[in-house]
């Protein structure tokens, strides 16, 4: 009795063991609910409605009132109501033929002054009402709005407005107004027309061989774009108002016999849930619809492409564009789709292939070269050849840091340059990259700062990191970089190891709009795998990815 | 029992269901494998008792799939009741959840001996096993489909290290060293089944991952295809072992794969040793060996106590952690593997055929057709 109890006693073990075991309940316990009520304190401050508007909003003088038909008054509630601002013009005229006056109104630097001239203007004020009509607009105000919409003013987008709000809104938004003496209704004439820059090669994703088309920063150009495309009945755009005081129209694309209506409905609802004062760009909208805010993974992809656009909605995705912002979102993203580039496709498949293989390697390296640099150095020179060792020992003799320090300096400041170099002039930013990149890197390995062999290693990771076609997603990569150079520090190659697995359950964890990130990796699938790392020739591809369940799967149709 | 206990329902395709068997055999067995089988063979013939253990662990495979594929859509903690009737059942699934938690912690712990060994001499256990478990933690909260995607993505990085370092090691390889075959028998080739016997547990994961398949039943193309490859890359392992190093020099080992590739070295490659690249992908088979085995137990408590999984994960983690400091050494760890191995045997090889018996004469569950 008393030996089994010594026996017991002896395997119980010791207090410290327990102390670790509560440590290991204890830190996750305190984690996991920490980000999870990070998550949702995150989310709930946009999707939920604000709770109060404060300042509360001075209600507009106009609400509710309608024209009246008296010119006079209703001219004057008007000039009170935006007689203030600087750039709206009163042109007061008297209509040809009548004595009926009238007032267009117009916003300087957004209005198409030619349409007005020649549209407005011109008939009004030269041809006027013809002698046989002109009794007849005494009878009923409505034959006046008649005969000048029918007959006198040639132009296409014409609206009456009775409520004198909506009015003043599309006046102030860049719509021309004409208010006519007698009419109970206000028209509202022509589009916004403020200024545009012309379609350009987009400068974020050029490409050797493609369309050298970029969208520009207004919508109706850009669904122009998709248009423009090519002729394609299922193209649906569907239009939504977002911002809750400065209104922007976003569109909703989609192939409407292609896209899963699950996915559309589900976009369409978090789009309408967003709660925000002006969503500036598309990077706003990404942010308030993505599924996980912590995580370092983009889950919408942002493109200026047309024709990246079109191919993910080929596929069975759905894409948002935004008022003024060229770039676009495609949703949703799985990783294999932010190394992937359109070059792929257009070029032949061998090439595509090659190319593919090697910005996956490029990932990679760009992932966990200094981290695995740093394990060797510190941990296990043992494992690396005899030889390259010991030159390695030899050139790091008089650095006086650790490599983790060594690889931090050389880390930090290269992502330094490089975001200096995107403020830099353009005249003087490849020169600069020569100076910081060649010259300090020089200078540092001769004044014994780091080692040649590291200058190598962020060389080569920094340009790497360069092959990644969507430039979110290498920026991701160069966070993770450094998680991965810290783990590394602590527990050497087992720590890499640890955090190429923490980086993976994290990836497989994620989704995005319920499409599995890793996938097409997971689960096999050897047709899926025919547009991954390889891309097989387009005669093999004949179905759409099945991971985002189109409708129609076959992709000749 | 309610399957909110697991969330929503969750499907894993087939080759998932294979792919979780793979990773599930393949843990600490492909660096010990060789010398256990050595020891108990004694002759070149190691590699035939493993083809041998391999076939009845199919048809042990075979038999457990046929008892689960009669209730479709519930894992083992949720049938034995109907079988077997309620005490009996919980005892059983307590036993199943007892190994799962024992093997689990005897992986972390052999993982902890061979990485202060040969990566991180003179760090403590606790630093090297507590971010292991915690990570585990995090992705088995994920749920089996996220295990099931995991495990996907580590396999091939697996395989093709594995076959990569094997063949390296041709330079050392001889054939002589495996011969004479049979040179002494049948008798050597019976007496290492029972060793590697221990090396093919695993399958028993289809007891849980047979519920969650899409197509439950191609489930038998799962755990067929689930341990012919271990099979053959065990066969692999102990014949490229042996031939490296003779029978001799790998019964003298602890680690013998790890030796193997210690004492070869190939000039002009990045790398001149190759012990490195097996260390990396053996530690992502733990991390699968353990994670599953963390899944499955903790979805066993949860089903029999109908309670929530995500509380028996937390829970699992500090009792997993506790048994596997038990063992004062690697040789007792050791051990406490071996003693659970063996009563994988009895619970996955003996236990499903008479419950598969039992319950045709009972005619429990859908008959598969």
């Amino acid at each position: 009795m008393i030996l089994l109890w010594s026996t017991i006693l002896y395997y119980v073990p010791k207090w410290t063991v327990f102390a670790q075991a509560f440590l290991l309940l204890l830190i996750p316990l305190l984690l996991i609910p920490m980000f999870k009520m990070i998550r949702k304190s995150l989310n709930s401050s946009f999707s939920l409605k604000p709770d109060k508007y404060s300042p509360p909003r001075t209600k507009s003088p106009l609400e509710g009132i309608r024209m009246t038909g008296q010119f006079d008054k209703d001219v004057k509630v008007i000039r009170n109501a935006i007689g203030n601002q600087a750039d709206v013009r009163f042109r007061e005229i008297m209509i040809k033929g009548t004595k009926s006056r009238a007032v267009i109104l117009y916003v300087e630097g957004l209005t198409d002054i030619d349409l007005i001239d020649s549209h407005i203007l011109r008939p009004l004020m030269l041809q006027g009402v013809q002698e046989e009509q002109r009794n007849s607009f005494f009878h009923s105000k409505n034959i006046m709005k008649n005969y000048l919409t029918e007959q006198l003013m040639t132009v296409s987008e014409l609206q009456p407005e009775p409520s004198l709000k909506k009015f003043v809104e599309s006046v102030l938004f860049g719509k021309t107004g004409l208010i006519v003496e007698g009419m109970q209704e206000a028209l509202i004439i022509g589009a916004a027309k403020g200024k545009s820059r012309s379609i350009e090669d987009p400068i974020s994703e050029a490409l050797l061989r493609g369309p050298r088309v970029g969208f520009t920063e207004r919508l109706g150009d850009n669904t122009g774009l998709l248009r423009l495309h090519g002729q394609n009945e299922s193209l649906v755009l569907t239009k939504f108002e977002v911002g809750n005081r400065v209104k922007k129209d976003l569109v909703l694309a989609y192939m409407r016999d292609i896209a899963n209506p699950k996915l559309v409905e589900e976009v369409s609802s978090r789009i309408q849930k967003i709660e925000i004062d002006d969503p500036m760009e598309s990077g706003y909208i990404e942010q308030l619809i993505e599924d996980n805010v912590l995580s370092p993974f983009q889950q919408v992809h942002n493109t200026e492409r047309p024709d990246r656009v079109i191919a993910g909605l080929l596929e069975g995705r759905v894409a948002i564009l935004l008022d003024g912002t060229p770039f676009a979102l495609i949703l949703p993203v799985t990783f294999s789709m932010l190394l992937q580039s359109p070059e792929d496709y257009y070029d032949r498949w061998l090439p595509g292939t090659f190319i593919r293989v090697l910005r996956f390697l490029a990932a990679m390296l760009a992932l966990l070269a200094p981290a695995l640099y740093i394990s060797f150095i510190s941990y296990h020179p043992g494992l690396i050849p005899t030889k390259l060792a010991l030159s390695i020992t030899e050139t790091r003799q008089g650095v006086p840091f650790p490599s983790i320090i060594e690889a931090l300096i050389m880390e930090i400041s290269i992502e330094i340059l490089r975001e200096a170099g995107i403020r830099l002039p353009k005249p003087i930013g490849p020169a600069m990259g020569i100076v910081g990149g060649l010259i300090i890197g020089d200078a540092a390995v001769n004044a014994g700062i780091v080692s040649p062999f590291l200058v190598i290693v962020v060389a080569v990771t920094a340009i790497s990191s360069f092959t990644i076609p969507v430039y979110s997603a290498g920026i991701t990569l160069r966070i993770l970089r450094f998680t991965g150079m810290f783990s590394a520090a602590v527990l050497g190659l087992f720590g890499v190891v640890l955090f190429f697995l923490l980086v993976c359950s994290h990836l497989v964890r994620l989704k995005s709009f319920g499409v599995p990130y890793v996938s097409p990796m997971t689960p096999y699938n050897i047709s899926e795998w025919k547009d991954f790392i390889i891309r097989a020739p387009l005669k093999m591809m004949k179905k759409r990815p099945s991971m985002l369940k189109p409708n129609d799967s076959d992709r000749r149709n | 029992m309610s399957s909110s206990n697991t969330g929503p329902k969750e499907n894993i395709s087939t080759s998932q269901a294979a792919v979780m068997v793979i990773n599930y055999m393949l843990g600490a067995g492909i660096l010990t494998l060789p010398r256990t089988t050595a020891e108990a063979v004694r002759t070149p013939d190691a590699w035939i008792s493993i083809i041998v253990s391999g076939l009845i662990v199919l048809a042990a495979g075979w038999i457990l799939v046929s008892l689960c594929k009669r209730f479709q859509g519930k894992t083992w903690f949720q049938f034995v009741p109907e079988i077997t009737g309620k005490w009996i059942a919980f005892l059983l699934s307590l036993l199943v959840i007892g190994y799962f938690m024992i093997i689990a912690a005897s992986e972390i712990r052999i993982l902890a001996e061979v990485t202060g060994l040969f990566l991180l001499e003179g760090t403590p256990i606790w630093a090297i096993v507590l971010p292991f478990m915690w990570i585990g933690l995090y992705l088995t909260l994920g749920g089996i489909n996220c295990i099931a995607r995991l495990y996907e993505i580590i396999l091939p990085i697996t395989l093709v290290f594995l076959v990569l370092a094997l063949l390296l090691s041709s330079k050392i390889f001889d054939a002589d060293n495996l011969k004479p075959v049979l040179g002494s028998g049948i008798m050597p080739v019976l007496r290492g089944i029972k060793p590697t016997l221990l090396s093919f547990t695993g399958y028993e994961i289809m007891l849980v991952a047979t519920a969650f398949m899409k197509f439950p039943k191609k489930a038998t193309r799962a755990v067929i295809t689930g341990i012919s490859v271990p099979v053959v890359i065990y066969t692999f392992t102990v014949v490229m072992v042996i031939g490296g190093m003779s029978i001799n020099g790998v019964e003298k080992r602890t680690w013998p794969t790890l030796d193997l590739m210690r004492s070869f070295e190939v000039q002009g490659l990045l790398f001149e040793r190759f012990e490195s690249l097996l260390l990396v992908i053996w530690i992502m088979q733990i991390f699968s060996t353990f994670t599953v085995t963390l899944y499955a137990a903790s979805l066993g408590w949860s089903q029999i106590l109908n309670r929530k999984f995500r509380t028996f994960v937390f829970a699992l983690l500090p009792v997993m952690f506790l048994i596997a400091m038990i063992p004062k050494d690697v040789t007792e760890a050791f051990k406490l593997g071996d003693t659970v191995g063996y009563a994988s045997v009895f619970l996955f090889g003996v236990i499903p055929l008479i419950l598969l018996l039992v319950s045709l004469v009972r005619k429990k569950g859908a008959k598969p057709n």
